[in-house]
């Protein structure tokens, strides 16, 4: 076991294309640590690089304290497990979970012994003796993560194990992996574009885009606190609902206008952001999440009002599209676009700039597509942005980093 | 009868019909090669060589330089097999594997030079390699079937090469080998069928060869067995009987040969190796 270390890495292709921008990243001993963004966000060339498949371009890579830079994937004591699996089709499964072992000159005897062990656990007993190919998807992926983890290797690499697997598989490999994972302890780098796989693996999980990193932090802190509007739309599911709102100030008291409605922010909403008295006069992106949207029955404050266009029940909540007079996020290139909900529907007249706003309702509440509703949301409960650069408004316990890259 | 079943025993008929049409002239050599001289030439014909004889195949035999003329075509044979399978795989690896200058331009030369039709060529061929003293010369025949065996060779092979997928390479090398022990130990086993099928095409073409062998080689004693089959037709007429029993005779190595090797052209040996 050992930690990894990417400092200032980079990746440079021949044609001139940036895979990965100076990122800097140090998964500790014995951590999970997932490496997450949209395809093409050089998740999977950060992996390469670390597991020498992939040349360096600048920067450097640390196992253990040593620099690999120049070391073949052999010599870097790393394991991979690959999207594809890439088992060895022309041998058994005992083979290709031996093969590492017996690539390293481990004595027979002890490589039965192991390979015995991980095909215990695995539920791989009975099939040593068959090939890949009369093997199920899942069989196959057992093999692959048993080919890794019988190594005993100082790290595990992952590029999307899962995603080849049908969506009960995954949810049941999910955990496995995460269990195998804590039980061995071993350091480990997981590449995935599903947010949901990222947030409930990962100890850390790493937002990349575009080659950039965006933010690295726990599962919880990311989804509370997403340091810029790439990351708030990119984390959830269903995403932040996000939109423009003016930041106005009467009497003292500041309130960010959406729409028509003005909704008052308390004293310590403003006391936490500093920053945002600054913006009085301007526009802001404000989020929330579908959670946080509440129907206004009982609410006090300044409500919404907004007309239901589409009801998903999901069984224990339902999922409300609500569309409401405000304007939309017209900064496509600072959010993940493909998470966002379809934009509002034609024909509508009375409302000239809306939005669609997404909520998770209680199951109970009885709500017709066309009907109006009214929807509290708490200010507490917003996020700030600022429109030019995308970057959250800074709350004193939380310090503001890296501007979405475009 | 339903007409999916009415269309299925069609194409089960036409099917037979292709393949007698195929089979007839390989039986028609076979069956004339065992058949006394006056069965060979009767007004009716004869379907099965009855009585049968063995003369045909000891005149054949014991013609002037048979017996060089198949160590000839064995010697070859067996270079352009060997060299234009060795060449081939290398040069496949290398337009499989490598992105260089060139690379695109170099596959579809490749193909280009198969469209050539060769009978074109003979007469340019010959003066070229008679300004290098080639001409009859095995090793001039062997240079040239080797331009048109080995962009073959070259193009399937690269096939089989692309059909394995990079990363059970790299999983190798993850899991302790080098690079080359990794195509050792994985890439080499798994296109071996590729290997198989294209020295199978390299030894038919070769063996087969004709109008080049003709053309080039002009002693007897160093021309290959099909031109040494043409020489049963004489001002005088033709030999049908040896001829035949020649005939069959040359056609026996490639069979063998292919019966030999089949076996391994396990297709699809990459199957399970990843999802797809």
């Amino acid at each position: 076991m050992a930690d990894v270390q990417l400092v200032h890495l980079s990746k440079v292709y021949d044609n001139g294309v940036v895979a990965v921008n100076d990122l800097n990243l140090e998964i500790g001993e014995g951590e999970f640590v997932v490496l997450v963004g949209p395809s093409g966000c050089g998740k999977t060339t950060a992996l390469r690089m670390v597991a020498g498949l992939e040349e360096i371009s600048d920067g450097e890579i640390r196992i253990g304290g040593k620099v690999v830079n120049d070391l073949p994937p052999r010599e870097r004591d790393i394991a991979m497990v690959f999207q594809n699996y890439a088992l060895y089709p022309h041998k058994t499964v005992y083979e290709n979970l031996a093969f590492g072992l017996r690539m390293r000159k481990v004595p027979k005897d002890e490589q039965k012994r192991r390979v015995e062990e991980i095909a215990r656990v695995l539920g791989l007993a009975d099939m040593l003796k068959r090939r890949p190919a009369q093997l199920s998807g899942g069989q196959r992926q057992r093999v692959a993560m048993g080919r890794a983890i019988v190594r005993e290797p100082k790290a595990f690499l992952m590029d999307e194990p899962l995603s080849n697997l049908d969506a009960k598989l995954r949810v049941q490999m999910r955990a496995e992996i995460a269990r195998i994972q804590q039980a061995l302890r071993v350091t480990t780098v997981y590449v995935t574009h599903d947010q949901v796989e990222a947030m409930t693996m990962g100890h850390r999980v790493a937002v990349m885009r575009d080659g950039v990193l965006q933010q690295v932090d726990t599962p919880q802190h990311l989804y509370d606190a997403p340091m810029n509007l790439f990351v708030a739309s990119f984390v959830g599911s269903p995403p932040m609902n996000l939109f423009e709102a003016t930041i106005v100030q009467e009497n003292g008291r500041i309130s960010c206008r959406v729409g028509q409605v003005e909704l008052e922010l308390p004293s310590d909403v403003v006391a936490q952001r500093p920053a945002l008295a600054e913006y009085e006069g301007r526009s802001v992106a404000i989020g929330i999440r579908p959670e946080d949207v509440r129907e206004a029955a009982g609410w006090d404050g300044a409500r919404l009002r907004g007309r239901i266009l589409l009801v998903e029940s999901l069984g224990s909540e339902q999922l409300v599209h609500i569309e409401i007079a405000a304007t939309p996020l017209e900064r496509a290139d600072l959010i993940d676009t493909a998470a966002q909900p379809p934009g509002p529907s034609l024909g509508v007249e009375d409302l000239e700039r809306a939005v669609t706003l997404l909520g998770r309702f209680d199951r109970h509440l009885l709500l017709v597509p066309g009907g109006a509703v009214e929807v509290a949301i708490d200010p507490r409960l917003l996020h700030f942005f600022d429109l030019e650069t995308g970057v959250a408004i800074p709350t004193v316990d939380v310090p503001v980093a890296a501007e979405v890259v475009r | 009868m339903s007409s999916r079943q009415l269309s299925k025993v069609g194409w089960n008929a036409l099917g037979l019909a292709v393949f007698v049409v195929m089979i007839f002239p390989v039986y028609w050599m076979v069956s004339t090669a065992f058949k006394t001289g006056p069965n060979i030439f009767s007004y009716s014909p004869k379907w099965l060589p009855i009585p049968a004889t063995l003369a045909n195949f000891g005149d054949a035999i014991h013609r002037q330089y048979f017996w060089q003329n198949v160590r000839n075509s064995l010697i070859v044979v067996c270079v352009v097999v060997t060299l234009s399978l060795a060449l081939a795989f290398l040069a496949a690896l290398a337009l499989a594997k490598f992105r260089f200058y060139g690379r695109k331009a170099f596959i579809v030369i490749t193909i280009a030079v198969l469209m050539v039709p060769l009978n074109a060529l003979i007469i340019p061929l010959y003066i070229t390699l008679s300004r290098v003293h080639q001409v009859n010369k095995l090793s001039g025949v062997i240079i040239t079937y080797m331009t048109f065996v080995l962009p073959f060779a070259i193009w399937t092979l690269r096939g089989f090469i692309l059909g394995v997928p990079r990363e059970l390479e790299e999983a190798a090398m993850v899991d302790g080998t080098t690079r080359f022990g990794a195509f050792v130990r994985i890439l080499l086993p798994l296109v071996a069928p590729g290997l198989v099928a294209t020295s199978i095409f390299a030894f038919i073409q070769a063996w087969n060869e004709y109008i080049i062998a003709y053309v080039l080689l002009s002693s007897p004693e160093k021309q290959t067995l099909t031109v040494w089959l043409a020489s049963f037709t004489t001002n005088r007429g033709t030999a049908w009987g040896p001829l035949m029993a020649g005939a069959t005779l040359t056609a026996v190595p490639v069979v063998m040969f292919f019966l030999l090797v089949q076996r391994r052209i396990a297709f699809g040996l990459t199957a399970g190796a990843v999802r797809g």
